[in-house]
């Protein structure tokens, strides 16, 4: 038996914020441009891949995030990642509609809520959160510390954060560091 | 001792008092006083010593531009903090300050011989003087330099504060809350725009909130009571954000400024603790006003620098904003009516005060008010000296001549304690100019304006030359309108009552009987430049202000020449018969006002300083006493040091225990890209040297990219996974360079080929087991697969699982070992590390770190891109020709292969070298020579690698050497600093080169 190990993560509350960390969850990295591409993911998602840069669309199981005019990532609660990867790249990637790549492992997930999500993530963001706080469903691909995230904005202050694996766990020292002078 | 707090005001508590320190002696002041402004209220004058003549200087201003008034706050302790301007540091309980450049005291400051011998040390004397003679340099000029050299001491231990950054975006940004950037952000927040300002000050106003004359009024108000409701109504709009306390240190291009916030510098020390001290706020605005107000100039005559002799609106603003006067036998001496408000107030406090002014005659509202109240008035009349060591006791004036090319009539010697001394305003256009903006010079007041040419910012009040008070509200009501695209505002109707200046008369440089070169007419106050400095300058042939700052040091101490770069310029221009506005201005640079470090850097101190990567199987190593190395951002075990050992130790027994039985290294850190696509193998043809269209599914192959220069860029192992599937690696710090390269290419190079790129890096741990025993480790844990060498030979993969965990299992070698890979989600990769520590025990596996890796390569002559390499290395130079495709069409860099240089045969080439003395072991970088007698000495290249290798029991290198390939056999030296080392030039292969090892 191997044992799963996730970057040292816990779970912390402080004023008006609170910072988990939101795994496991699969997450595939989709990339492609034709119209068979769009609708392969269509019919083994039921999902329509966001087209408006940053921003994304979710249904009951999946999240997909805009990250570039021919790439996304879907994300979604789970352990079992052969059926959906293995789905999606027979049908995409073996036929040449695109590429699909499993990457749950390369990103950590972090999930920050509170009324002061905004604030933590202001302190070593330069991203303009006025107009992205307002309305959910939107994407950052930002830097946070000088370390590159995506920031989806699932509900009213709360995001889901989404950084290297490798990068998490000093990330995730900065923010409980910041989160105190809130 | 006299009373100097003649008077209650709105802005200090004089219900709440507070004691302070200066120069060890115990004062008190109130809540709201400055340090500046509680010391004059005690009579302290007399506050630091002048950097070069260490003459006694004394307060002279109320801002930011203060030149003289910079003291050394909690001296002696790790809160420390030299050259702050006690005109700007708010009075709080506990707060101890001494005076600066003076020893042994303020007082009796033995460097203040400088004042007598200062005809012998003009501007410029260190560069006549320190050239001569040459043996002096060292151990006399340059010790007494250092030693004379700065302001104020530096904190030598570690700062307990904290400082933090923060990023806020805006719609306006109001830089500035005097009354013009009251007005803009009244206008801008009504608009509905998101709005920010900011002023340095802790009460918003400017210099119209202590406005208190009959001669300004608003709507029939008295200007501050006017001004004092707009701020009480601003502060209650919703999207208008006021931050006090803060400065613009900078304004960058696309409006993007940086803004220092003191959050606890006015706090009691008690109170300051756990907080952040400072917060510099990084903000990006769509549109900037800045309404940063003006300085007022002071002027230039004998003697200008007495304590006592302080500009005069700054009289006024310590007289009606901090109650406190600075002297009780005044006077004004002017060349505007600015100063005329200074010895109003006066005057109604019954505080004596004359005039003193340069101009003929003038009739304007204020000027006939003050002669109506009987103040006497020197017209036509300039100072010719002043009197009083320590502090200003009296003067001496003279009438000017008809064209105030000189002075004439009798002497008139009067009793003085403060001068109050105006010499017209200068627009503060700093931010302007640091934004990009380029300036206008208006020759009727001699001021240099923006010049506006986009409709991004705009400059409003003050600091656009606007300094009558009608003038300063209607054109920023006018301004803002336009930039905000408004049809009308709320000030429209805005009724203005203020007198108006009628006449104007400048002199750059005040004349005396007193030839220039006795008199001491300060131009830069803290860098003691005169008059007479500029002169020389001149004399000695430098004519662009840029090269006559450099050479007096006017403008460049730490208020940036804020006073002195106006009277540099103009005394230039007069000189040089120039026009002022043809000879431009100085660069100002940010910062406006010094930025502490602790504000620069903000929390990326101590564990923040830089960010970390870490692989899965981190905390396996640190648990089993790993040292870390830093290979970009990653944290890479280097060596496992066992008991006492030292770091060769350990890397001699690790790089033994991987050649004899086993060794397992974390290689997850190297970068991995998954490639798809139909174009898949023609994409890695055009971008490595070798070819791939032939490689099967199921291998492996090494391959070199090239820059467009030819250099090599980057190498790595890539496996075909599928028919169009390839997983590439890269090393571990080129990685996020490979992709954007890559991902550049095909979006801009390459549009028509399918081909999608995914970074995989931290998807996969990596475990690398190699060595002879390597195989039977690799089979007790994936019983299934064959590993028979012919089913699994080198660079093949083969899919894997270990307990139901899809890998996959690469024979590739970096070590020329006999070596295994294995791929794993990252979430199991320090279980697998720990399954594959427990299958070799019976093997002796040992963890190696980067510096065994490095020497087992080193031995196989195996190149690292970074290290044996250094952006001007073909693969030819690398002795790597096999692996440059001579059929592909083209491929990255091919080109440039061809070129004469680089097909020249006598070009650095990678060997390896051999000591002569095996056990010799060479330095890294370290230069290599043929013949060290003949001078000069040709350099013919350097060691790139070095090891001692226990495996061949000998000192081994790696070297660029010229001409090198043709040099096999030959002697070459390697001079060190104490001995010359002989080596021999080698074949870079050192061990097994026929590579039985890597294929048994």
């Amino acid at each position: 038996m191997l044992n799963i190990n996730f970057p040292k993560i816990d779970k912390k509350t402080f004023n008006d914020l609170e910072l988990s960390l939101a795994e496991e969850k699969i997450k595939i990295n989709i990339r492609g441009k034709n119209k068979d591409f769009f609708t392969k993911v269509g019919k083994i998602t039921s999902i329509i891949l966001p087209t408006e840069a940053n921003t994304s669309s979710s249904n009951e199981k999946f999240n997909a995030l805009w990250l570039s005019p021919d790439e996304w990532i879907i994300y979604f609660d789970g352990k079992d990642t052969n059926k959906v990867i293995n789905n999606l790249f027979n049908e995409i990637s073996k036929l040449n509609f695109g590429a699909i790549t499993d990457i749950s492992d390369h990103w950590v997930c972090i999930n920050i809520k509170g009324r002061k999500t905004f604030d933590l993530l202001s302190s070593s963001s330069p991203f303009n959160f006025n107009s992205f706080k307002k309305s959910k469903n939107n994407v950052a691909q930002t830097v946070l510390n000088h370390t590159d995230v995506i920031i989806h904005h699932k509900e009213v202050d709360d995001v889901n954060l989404f950084v290297r694996r490798s990068f998490a766990e000093d990330l995730w020292l900065w923010i409980n560091d910041s989160a105190r002078f809130l | 001792m006299p009373n100097y707090r003649v008077k209650k005001t709105d802005y200090v508590d004089q219900t709440n008092r507070i004691s302070f320190k200066f120069d060890g002696k115990t004062y008190f002041g109130f809540k709201g006083d400055t340090l500046a402004s509680a010391l004059l209220s005690n009579g302290i004058h007399l506050v630091g010593r002048s950097f070069k003549y260490h003459r006694p200087r004394g307060i002279m201003t109320c801002g930011s531009e203060e030149p003289n008034a910079i003291c050394q706050i909690n001296p002696g302790t790790d809160l420390t903090e030299p050259n702050v301007r006690a005109t700007e540091i708010e009075l709080y309980e506990g707060l101890e300050a001494s005076s600066q450049n003076c020893w042994p005291n303020v007082n009796f400051d033995i460097g203040g011989i400088n004042n007598f011998i200062s005809p012998f040390i003009p501007a410029g004397f260190y560069y006549k003087t320190f050239m001569w003679p040459k043996s002096f340099w060292k151990n006399i000029y340059e010790p007494l330099i250092r030693k004379s050299a700065g302001l104020g001491k530096s904190p030598t231990l570690p700062d307990p504060d904290l400082y933090d950054h923060k990023h806020i975006h805006c719609d306006i940004l109001v830089i500035g809350g005097g009354i013009s950037g009251i007005i803009a952000a009244k206008i801008a927040a009504k608009s509905g725009s998101n709005t920010i300002l900011i002023d340095d000050k802790n009460t918003l106003g400017g210099s119209t909130i202590f406005q208190n004359n009959e001669n300004f009024k608003i709507n029939d108000e008295i200007s501050k009571d006017w001004l004092f409701k707009e701020i009480e109504e601003l502060k209650k709009l919703k999207n208008l954000t006021i931050k006090t306390r803060t400065s613009v240190a900078a304004y960058h291009s696309y409006n993007y400024l940086l803004a220092k916030e003191n959050l606890t510098d006015h706090l009691s020390k008690n109170n300051k603790t756990s907080n952040i001290r400072q917060r510099l706020w990084k903000i990006r605005s769509n549109k900037v006003i800045i309404a940063s107000g003006a300085i007022e100039r002071p002027l230039v005559f004998n003697n200008n620098d007495r304590p006592g002799i302080i500009l005069a609106s700054s009289v006024n603003k310590y007289l009606n904003f901090y109650g406190v006067i600075c002297g009780e036998n005044n006077f004004v001496f002017t060349n505007n009516d600015s100063a005329y408000e200074t010895a109003l107030s006066l005057f109604e406090k019954g505080i004596q005060i004359k005039i003193i002014d340069i101009r003929k005659k003038t009739n304007s509202k204020i000027v006939k008010r003050v002669e109506k109240l009987g103040i006497d008035i020197y017209w036509n009349s300039t100072v010719t000296n002043t009197f009083g060591y320590r502090k200003l006791n009296s003067i001496e004036i003279m009438n000017l001549s008809e064209d105030g090319s000189n002075v004439i009539g009798k002497k008139i010697k009067a009793k003085c304690d403060c001068l109050a001394v105006s010499g017209g305003w200068t627009p503060m256009v700093h931010m302007h100019t640091q934004s990009g903006g380029k300036l206008n010079f208006r020759e009727s007041d001699q001021v240099f304006l923006p010049k506006e040419l986009d409709s991004e910012h705009i400059s409003v009040g003050s600091c656009n030359g606007d300094f009558e008070l009608d003038d300063i509200i209607k054109n920023t009501n006018e301004k803002v309108k336009s930039l905000l695209n408004l049809k009308e505002t709320e000030f429209e109707k805005t009724y203005v009552s203020c007198t108006k200046e009628l006449d104007k008369r400048n002199i750059w440089l005040l004349p005396n009987k007193i030839t220039l070169g006795k008199t001491k007419s300060f131009i830069d106050f803290q860098n003691d430049s005169t008059a007479k400095d500029i002169k020389l300058a001149l004399r000695e042939g430098f004519r662009s202000i840029e090269h006559v700052k450099r050479y007096t040091t006017t403008g460049m101490a730490t208020d940036q020449g804020k006073l002195s770069n106006m009277h540099a310029l103009g005394i230039i221009s007069e000189t040089a018969g120039v026009k002022m506005g043809t000879l431009g201005t100085t660069t100002f640079r940010p910062p406006f006002t010094p930025l502490t470090f602790g504000a620069i850097v903000g929390r990326n101190v101590g564990q923040f300083f830089d960010i970390t990567r870490r692989t899965s199987i981190h905390e396996w190593h640190i648990k089993n006493n790993a040292k870390f190395e830093n290979v970009g951002q990653w944290k890479r075990p280097w060596y496992y040091p066992k008991e006492n050992e030292n770091m060769h130790q350990a890397v001699q027994r690790e790089s033994k225990a991987a050649r004899d039985s086993a060794g397992i290294l974390d290689a997850s850190t190297l970068g991995k890209i998954d490639i798809q696509g139909s174009d898949a193998s023609e994409f890695l043809n055009r971008v490595y040297t070798n070819a791939w269209s032939k490689l099967a599914i199921g291998k492996c192959r090494y391959g070199l990219m090239l820059n467009e220069d030819g250099m090599v860029y980057d190498d790595g192992v890539t496996t075909r996974l599928g028919d169009n599937h390839f997983l590439m690696t890269t090393t571990t710090g080129g990685a996020a360079n490979v992709l954007s390269k890559l991902e550049d290419y095909l979006q801009t190079e390459w549009p028509e080929l399918d081909v999608f790129l995914t970074s995989v890096t931290d998807q996969y741990s990596t475990v690398s087991i190699c060595g002879p025993n390597s195989k039977k480790i690799l089979i007790k844990l994936f019983p299934s697969v064959n590993f028979n060498d012919d089913d699994f030979t080198h660079m093949s993969f083969k899919n894997s699982t270990i307990n139901n965990i899809n890998c996959r299992i690469m024979r590739i070698s970096f070590t020329g070992e006999l070596s295994y890979e294995i791929n794993i989600e990252a979430k199991y990769g320090k279980s697998l590390w720990e399954k594959c520590i427990e299958a070799g025990k019976d093997f002796n596996i040992t963890p190696y770190g980067t510096e065994t890796m490095h020497l087992l390569r080193a031995e196989k002559g195996f190149i690292i891109v970074g290290q044996d390499t250094d952006g001007t290395m073909t693969p030819i130079d690398l002795q790597m020709d096999w692996i440059v495709s001579k059929k592909k069409y083209d491929f990255i860099g091919k080109r440039s292969l061809y070129r004469s240089d680089t097909i020249r045969e006598d070009r650095k080439q990678l060997v390896g070298l051999l000591t002569e003395d095996p056990k010799e072991i060479l330095e890294e970088g370290a230069q290599i020579v043929s013949n060290i007698s003949k001078k000069p000495v040709e350099m013919l290249g350097h060691v790139t690698s070095s090891y001692f290798s226990p495996n061949l029991n000998k000192s081994i290198a790696l070297a660029v050497v010229r001409n090198g390939k043709k040099m096999k056999g030959q002697k070459l030296l390697v001079p060190m600093e104490n001995k010359n080392i002989n080596v021999i030039v080698s074949d870079s292969i050192f061990l097994d080169k026929e590579n039985k090892r890597l294929n048994a």
